[in-house]
């Protein structure tokens, strides 16, 4: 392979704007698959990602393209598509030379367009802008290619496609060819690989994706992780095409997989730098962080019984996924389960989903939480990543909490309501971009807590679903926090309780004791819900009592269907969580997520 | 366990009421004599001869056949063998039941008559599709008792959306001027199949239910009543002995179309398609019940009642102590059962809670 034959890039895009298709047919026009053996979005090889349109895990894929004459051999890094993942995509990016920019002929430009564009740009990429679905009966090229010139691009430079029917593609490839450099990197220097992402298999242990920068990595090398320090031997090394190939060794500039006997994922860091232990490169490549849970929440499983088998799964999950963190967690309320910390909001779902799905594991799962830093009065600082770990306030001297500087595209109209909700989530105004007449950038710093509330939700409803919507972490802050309880018969029932701001505790939870209200249904006796920061009642109000009972009414003899009825009752108790002396559906937990104000 | 009781089902009626969903059939006078043949046969096939303490003809409206075909029924019937105090209750509503059927039922010792009242409320009666004749209630009463029937039951159903409260006691008070010795008083169920149920009629708020049934309880008890059973109203003497038959967990025979039993270790259901049976395939279904489904029964029934379970009784039927079977000493401690030593029952002012209550004390099986 002649290193000035070889394009590394990926493609970015906002999500649903046709990502995975258009690598699919990438990959059917290079020849690398059949038309026959092409499973729609042969990328993303998890069911739920197929489902929900999103890439989690990364692939990447080497392909054989020949253009006037000569071999080229592309190496496609597929980058996850949600901004949870920024950090492992800005890895896969570093992985690049090119990036392909696919914009969506009818939707535009978007959020995630513009952070992705950055996070290209930032890693010195060559950036190719591509309209995708130019098929669609609605789509506007004028449009989509003026948004391209507003955000800093050439119009004769953008590639119109069709990933649907190939229109476009073949322009594509020669593009691809002709503007992305070829990687460059002495194959003599010292080894530098970067690591872009892992996967963890049962017979080889930790498969590493690496990229090799600088120098040659062969099987039967000794390699060591320049932040972790580990060494291994590198037991075999191969390629993708979408089919694995083994091969020797891998160059600067080329992209593959390594396996070295590597037992726990955690001991390979996506970002981290691979060099060889007897001639190790003096620095490591730039750009490495560690990855760290920014939401927490507790996975309870419904039935108790089940909690070595939540185990198993969340375990077997870690495997793949080093951003995935699980302690075991008591709650009085819940009983066994786990304080899990995710990347984001989606991250966090796909989980819960996968631990539903494919272990058959029913959860309750507890209002998400962010990282809260606390400064006790003696000094000491602690980070408080659930309510139940809230010091008490007497011992606190000032609490400080994560925020976000958002980026929300949207089409000018819904400027106001945007501003509205921003200022009603405790957020800052930054400033405004206009990108042209009808599209606006607006950037607001929110504390990272109101986005894992229910800002998402929000957004989508105030602007008919038209907003986009993109953040990133800028730091703590400090906040007047206070944790709010929710009180069931006057007992606390710890897995509903909430870290607050102090002057948004009262409006908090009067919507919380009324959704629960309404979601518990009538008890034997009558139940109080309350909410209360410290023994100071802010919200209360009271479920009834019940009062009626179909079984009392039954009629006449036909005793067998009395015991249906009761069967029937029983069977709907399984689905309660015995909580004191009072029954909670499971909807209850998410209640204080879901709640909706207006 | 020998078998006391036996219920008859005549499936035919002239109106269909809007809320039932029992089966029953339009009454046509090609299907009845059929049925009437068909009955026959299924009594002498299951009936093994035992002396009854209560016979219960119930429907659909028995009262509706006609004053020979009644006369056919009561033939019938004369192969059961009474004993000397046998209960035998007939169903009836006011606008099928004549003196002279009266005085057939009289002639082969019916001795307790259940009359479909319901309601006194035009608008109601409309809604429940039912006719009705104040004045003929009282004449049909007095009537009863001219001829030496005292043992009369009147059925009450209440809570309808738009029902009030003093709706529900001006229906007892016309009740309470019938004198009569037994009250039966259902709060409404939307059923499904019942025209109400397709109709989409909504179900009254559980808190108007509430302070209703509590009218009927006290207006009741302030008249002489005792409230023996969730739903059953009756004087000192006046308790219907076929119903405690099912409450206490009895054996009986159950015939006609729809009709279901308990005979030893099975519980069965028969055809609700007349066709069916009149082709004589009478049994739908069949439930043997083990051990645990019958301490479960007995549990069910025997808490609808004042009397509750008898651990003595319990233990006898069963072979095993109440308490070895159940753990209810929660319930006990937060008043929902009472366990006076001997018996273990739901108290008066919690048996609107019996579901809930019956659900605990089920799910604190031990063994199970």
């Amino acid at each position: 392979m002649r290193q000035k034959n070889i394009r590394n890039f990926c493609i970015i895009a906002h999500i649903d704007h046709g990502k995975s298709t258009l690598a699919d047919r990438i990959l059917e026009m290079t020849g690398s698959i059949s038309k026959r053996e092409l499973k729609s979005q042969m990328l993303d090889s998890m069911d739920i990602e197929r489902e929900r349109g999103i890439t989690i895990k990364l692939n990447a894929v080497q392909l054989t393209y020949q253009y006037e004459g000569e071999e080229y051999y592309f190496h496609l890094i597929d980058t996850p598509g949600h901004v949870d993942f920024s950090y492992e995509v800005s890895r896969s990016l570093a992985a690049c030379e090119g990036a392909l920019l696919v914009v969506d002929a009818a939707q535009g430009v978007e959020a995630q367009t513009l952070a992705n564009l950055y996070l290209a740009l930032d890693n010195n990429l060559e950036v190719i802008p591509v309209v995708n679905k130019i098929d669609l009966p609605n789509a506007d090229l004028d449009k989509v290619s003026e948004e391209l010139e507003n955000i800093g691009f050439n119009r004769e430079n953008i590639i119109f496609t069709s990933a649907k029917t190939g229109q476009g593609i073949d322009t594509l490839l020669e593009a691809i060819i002709k503007k992305i450099p070829a990687p460059k990197g002495g194959v003599d220097e010292p080894l530098k690989a970067l690591i872009f992402d892992s996967l963890f298999d049962a017979y080889r242990g930790v498969i590493v994706s690496i990229r090799v920068v600088s120098g040659k990595v062969k099987v039967g090398d000794i390699i060591r992780m320049m932040e972790t320090g580990a060494s291994y031997e590198v037991v075999g090394l191969s390629i993708n095409t979408p089919k694995e190939e083994k091969v020797q060794s891998l160059k600067a500039g080329e992209v593959g997989y390594l396996y070295a006997s590597i037992k726990s994922i955690s001991d390979v860091l996506v970002g981290d730098t691979i060099t060889l232990d007897n001639r190790p490169a003096d620095k490591a490549l730039p750009g490495y962080k560690p990855m760290k849970p920014m939401v927490y929440s507790g996975l309870y499983p419904i039935e108790s019984s089940k909690f070595e088998d939540l185990r198993e799964g969340l375990d077997k999950l870690k495997l793949n996924d080093a951003s995935l963190t699980a302690e075991p967690e008591t709650s009085k309320a819940l009983g066994f389960g786990f304080r899990c910390g995710f990347l984001g909001l989606l991250h966090m779902e796909v989980i819960e989903e996968r631990i539903e799905r494919e272990f058959g594991i029913d959860l309750i799962a507890t209002s998400p939480s962010v990282v809260y830093e606390v400064v006790l009065t003696d000094g000491s600082k602690i980070m408080v990543d659930s309510p139940t770990k809230m010091p008490k306030r007497e011992l606190i001297s000032k609490t400080l909490e994560p925020y976000v500087k958002t980026s929300i595209f949207t089409p000018s109209d819904y400027i106001g309501p945007i501003m509205e909700l921003c200022q009603d989530k405790r957020g800052n105004f930054v400033n405004m971009e206009y990108l042209d007449q009808s599209r606006v950038m607006i950037h607001y710093e929110l504390p990272l807590s109101e986005i894992v509330y229910d800002f998402f939700d929000k957004l989508k409803s105030y602007t008919k679903g038209y907003a986009s919507f993109d953040y990133e972490l800028i730091g703590y802050r400090e906040s007047n926090l206070v944790k709010m309880d929710i009180l069931l018969n006057g007992d606390i029932v710890d897995a509903l309780s909430v870290i607050v701001h102090k002057d948004f505790a009262y409006k908090r939870g009067k919507i919380v004791v009324e959704k629960l209200k309404e979601i518990i249904p009538r008890q034997m006796f009558e139940v109080p819900i309350q909410a209360a920061i410290g023994t100071h009642v802010i919200a209360r109000t009271d479920i009834k009592a019940l009062r009626k009972n179909v079984l009392a009414k039954c009629y006449g003899g036909d005793v067998t269907r009395k015991k249906k009825l009761l069967e029937k009752q029983k069977e709907g108790k399984k689905r309660m969580k015995q909580i004191g002396s009072v029954e909670v559906p499971q909807e209850a937990f998410l209640s204080i997520l879901s709640t909706t104000e207006k | 366990m020998s078998v006391k009781s036996f219920y008859v089902h005549i499936p035919f009626c002239k109106k269909i009421c809007s809320y039932c969903d029992f089966c029953k059939l339009f009454y046509s006078t090609g299907y009845v004599l059929d049925y009437l043949n068909c009955l026959e046969d299924e009594i002498l096939n299951c009936y093994q001869g035992e002396e009854l303490d209560t016979i219960y003809i119930g429907g659909g409206t028995p009262s509706c056949l006609s004053d020979s075909e009644l006369e056919k029924l009561f033939s019938i019937l004369s192969c059961l063998k009474k004993s000397h105090d046998c209960e035998v209750t007939i169903e009836a509503n006011f606008d099928s039941l004549t003196k002279s059927k009266l005085d057939i039922c009289k002639k082969f010792g019916v001795n307790r008559i259940s009359f479909g009242l319901e309601t006194t409320h035009p608008w109601i009666l409309k809604k429940m599709n039912r006719d009705l004749d104040l004045d003929y209630v009282k004449e049909i009463i007095s009537y009863c008792k001219s001829i030496g029937i005292f043992n009369i039951n009147v059925d009450l159903m209440y809570a309808f959306v738009g029902e009030s409260v003093k709706e529900v006691e001006e229906d007892i008070d016309f009740i309470l001027s019938l004198d009569v010795n037994h009250v039966s008083c259902y709060s409404l169920i939307l059923e499904e199949n019942t025209k109400l149920y397709i109709d989409n009629e909504k179900e009254i708020s559980e808190d108007v239910d509430f302070s209703m049934y509590e009218v009927i309880k006290k207006k009741l008890a302030d008249s002489g009543f005792c409230h023996y059973e969730i739903s059953n109203f009756g004087k000192d003497g006046y308790f219907s002995k076929h119903n405690l038959c099912y409450w206490k967990n009895d054996c009986y025979y159950g015939v006609g179309l729809g009709a279901s039993g308990y005979l030893g270790d099975v519980r069965y259901q028969n055809t609700r398609s007349i066709q069916h049976y009149l082709q004589k395939k009478y049994r739908l279904e069949e439930e043997k019940l083990d051990l645990y489904d019958k301490m479960e029964y007995e549990v069910i029934l025997n808490l609808r009642t004042k009397y509750g379970i008898s651990k003595k009784k319990f233990k006898k039927r069963y072979g095993k102590n109440f308490e070895e079977v159940y753990s209810y000493h929660d319930l006990v401690r937060d008043g929902y059962l009472v366990d006076d030593g001997e018996y273990v029952v739901i108290p008066d002012g919690f048996w609107y809670l019996s579901n809930e209550i019956l659900v605990k004390l089920l799910e604190g099986v031990i063994n199970g």
